[in-house]
């Protein structure tokens, strides 16, 4: 009787110990394989950002084929959101209650970020590197999000300080979207102005939806500005260029990141972006930076569909998900999500190809706890498309 | 099959004890439903009650008084933002704001009825397009409704029940979606309704008979209106966070396309073509996942469709479904409820 119960406990013993690394494994995280997700809008109103998810995944995809992170391979879940907040919600609880995702990467946008933040919150599921320079992240900062993009804020504050500084600038006009996005670029240009006793001698919003950008500009010309700085879409700041060289006004143009991909800003403008300076995410392309040059060369050349531009968007897929994978690769074998917010926490002055990334343990008074990049550097289009660089990375908190 | 002999046969609610007894059974499933799923199919249930309600009020409009909209994202904004600014900054309870808002959409759905006392057709939905696109326009440069940065929906709290997650949200929407049909229900049955689909078959000879075609078409754009700020209001909740570009022309297109693939005026249309946009909209990306078929269509999505590789074919099936449905049923799913119905009428026999 007492061998049989023994025999029996035996089995079950085995049995148990077989499931161990499942039954104490974090969810998302086997034995071979960290499941991590990712929305990005491959359609819909916001599909040109659609490739900084499309450069995680082939970034994901060169980090397995060089070995994984501590014995396991990334198992990538994109899917396409629409830029629909109400699929990005039900994308993501879709696959974390179904498969399981042990962290979220990147996501474009801020209302689609905003209809799923508490949910990851409430449940502590570590999101890294949201792809937008939102204050929403960060501020309350909240202990499984680390955001990477550098604030809206800090790059408007640089160009001013450079234009005043370095450039003699004098009359600062400001042209700006009427959203989060703008009004933190006009907060920071204004408060940048504050500081060296000036005032912004024109302030002209305008909605995403506005095609006629004549009035708007008419408005800057009459201002005589020197400089204006354009916090604005893609294709505003095209118009507003375009249309100031038909108004023969001619300030010196300044504006965000979110322009810097000048081969990308050259073509729309036919050449009008040349001399425009611009805050960068990101080391330049051509700029001989060399892991930049082997991210174009190995997971670029090698695993990006043919149609696929080398741009900054692409690449910001890769800039917004390195920290994860240092943060990862910390964490070590026994990857819980508790130690790898602990592993991100541990990040200082880490490089990749973007801005130094530091985090500091969590503190809900300290924005910076969260907000790992802090840095820019300015660059100027040049008629062949390519940048001057004209400063080093500067500090932007 | 559904012919009806007499006056009270045709103004009664429940047709039958049979109908009463399955319309219970499914009462009590959708109550017992959130304890057997995960909170993934709890959401997207809430997500089909909302787009249900707005659907059944646009239907009321569309099927069964002959108006056409092309702005309910409009008054789904209104009644989002309304409820959350009455809760917010007035300090109005949930229960008495949303309401407040939906009457609010009301009020915006009679001043937009007025000229379709006036147009009809094309002419009607240009003016209900640009009532929708003009509404975000105009939120959207209003700081007191955060302008383009958007609101965040606060904690609803009704007495000492505070509904932080989806199952205890889900149990006050399905809730307010039963009794909405209901309702809805009711009105189609009484006078006003019959007014409404005289209205729809010929408005002069409605007119002659004495039907107030002023009062009667205002009134069908102010129901409908008035589900479309229910409907907002909840949506708001769901999300968490509003703001201008989530109301897009698309989100218009949307319900008009659950309007025609579920059936014009019929309320079971209204709920099945709800259903199925909504969750062929969510899951129809998960084709890809079928073993042979799924690499097969991406592998046509990346030849043909796709410049950048990445499939895109879901949109392609969700497109070629709503054309089948409207070219091989024009009564959309309700048609086809009725024909399989006839069809087992006389089963075994």
């Amino acid at each position: 009787m007492k061998k049989g119960l023994m025999l029996v406990l035996l089995v079950f013993l085995t049995f148990l110990l077989s499931f161990a690394p499942n039954l104490f494994a974090e969810e998302g995280v086997t034995d071979t394989q960290i499941h991590l997700g990712q929305w990005g809008p491959q359609t819909g109103p916001a599909a040109a950002w659609g490739n900084v998810a499309r450069g995680t995944g082939d970034y994901f995809k060169w980090i397995n084929d060089n070995g994984g992170i501590n014995g396991r391979k990334i198992v990538y879940h994109m899917f396409d959101d629409g830029y629909n907040p109400a699929k990005t919600k039900a994308g993501v609880k879709e696959l974390q209650e179904g498969t399981g995702m042990f962290a979220w990467a990147c996501g474009v946008g801020t209302s689609p970020g905003l209809a799923v933040r508490d949910y990851l919150a409430e449940r502590n599921i570590p999101w890294v590197g949201p792809a937008a320079g939102s204050m929403h992240w960060v501020n309350p900062p909240q202990k499984n999000l680390f955001a990477v993009y550098p604030l809206y804020m800090g790059e408007a504050k640089a160009l001013v300080k450079y234009a005043i500084e370095k450039m003699g600038k004098k009359r600062i006009a400001i042209a700006y979207l009427n959203d989060e996005y703008g009004k933190n670029g006009l907060r920071g240009a204004l408060a940048e102005l504050k500081a060296h006793g000036m005032e912004a001698v024109e302030q002209v919003s305008m909605e995403a939806k506005d095609s006629d950008l004549k009035p708007h500009v008419m408005k800057l010309r009459k201002s005589k500005a020197d400089m204006v700085l354009m916090w604005t879409t893609v294709g505003h700041s095209a118009r507003i260029v375009g249309i100031s060289k038909a108004m023969q006004f001619a300030p010196q143009f300044m504006s965000t990141s979110t322009t810097s991909d000048f081969p990308l800003m050259m073509n729309i403008t036919k050449g009008l972006w040349e001399g425009v300076i611009t805050a960068t995410l990101g080391e330049l392309p051509g700029s001989g930076y060399p892991l930049l040059d082997k991210y174009k060369k190995e997971v670029f050349d090698k695993y990006a569909a043919k149609e696929e531009r080398w741009g900054v968007f692409y690449y910001a897929g890769i800039i917004f998900t390195e920290p994860m994978i240092e943060g990862l690769k910390r964490a070590g074998r026994n990857l819980t999500r508790e130690s790898f917010i602990a592993a991100m926490e541990s990040i200082k002055g880490f490089k990749g190809i973007g801005p130094e990334v530091n985090f500091k343990p969590y503190d809900k008074n300290d924005m910076y706890s969260r907000q790992g990049a802090s840095q820019t550097f300015l660059v100027q289009c040049l008629a062949n498309g390519r940048a001057k660089q004209l400063t080093e990375w500067m500090d932007i908190k | 099959m559904d012919m009806k002999r007499d006056y009270y046969e045709d103004v009664q609610l429940m047709s039958s004890p049979v109908v009463i007894f399955w319309f219970t059974a499914l009462i009590g499933v959708l109550y017992f439903f959130p304890l057997f799923v995960g909170s993934y199919y709890v959401y997207v249930a809430n997500y089909i009650a909302i787009n249900i309600i707005v659907v059944t009020g646009l239907n009321l409009l569309v099927g069964y008084t002959g108006q056409i909209s092309l702005g309910h994202a409009g008054f789904f904004a209104i009644g989002a933002y309304g409820t959350v600014i009455l809760m917010a900054k007035a300090g109005f309870p949930f229960l008495l704001a949303l309401p407040c808002a939906a009457m609010v959409a009301a009020g915006f759905g009679f001043l937009l009825g007025l000229p379709a006392l006036r147009l009809e057709g094309p002419y009607l939905a240009i003016a209900t397009l640009g009532f929708g696109l003009t509404i975000t326009q105009i939120i959207g440069r209003i700081e007191l409704f955060g302008g383009r940065d958007g609101l965040h929906a606060p904690d609803i709290t009704i007495g000492s029940w505070v509904l932080d997650t989806d199952k205890e949200f889900y149990y006050l929407l399905i809730t307010l979606t039963i009794l909405l049909l209901f309702f809805m229900r009711n009105l189609i049955k009484t006078k006003v309704g019959r007014a409404f689909i005289a209205i729809r078959d010929a408005d002069i000879a409605a007119q002659t008979m004495g039907v107030n075609i002023l009062y009667y078409k205002t009134l069908a754009f102010a129901v409908s209106a008035f589900y479309a700020g229910i409907a907002g209001g909840l949506y708001a909740f769901v999300l968490k966070f509003i703001e201008p570009e989530i109301f897009t022309l698309l989100m218009s297109i949307m319900f008009l396309a659950m309007v025609v693939v579920g059936g014009l005026g019929s309320m079971l249309g209204s709920i099945a073509g709800a259903t199925l946009l909504c969750w062929l909209d969510l899951k129809l990306r998960n084709i890809l996942d079928i073993p042979y078929i799924g690499d097969w269509l991406e592998n046509l999505s990346k030849h043909w469709f796709s410049i950048t590789g990445v499939s895109n074919i879901q949109y392609i099936v969700f497109g070629s479904i709503m054309v089948a449905i409207v070219l091989f049923e024009p009564l959309g799913l309700y048609g086809i409820w009725i024909r399989t119905k006839k069809y087992w009428r006389t089963w075994p026999f």
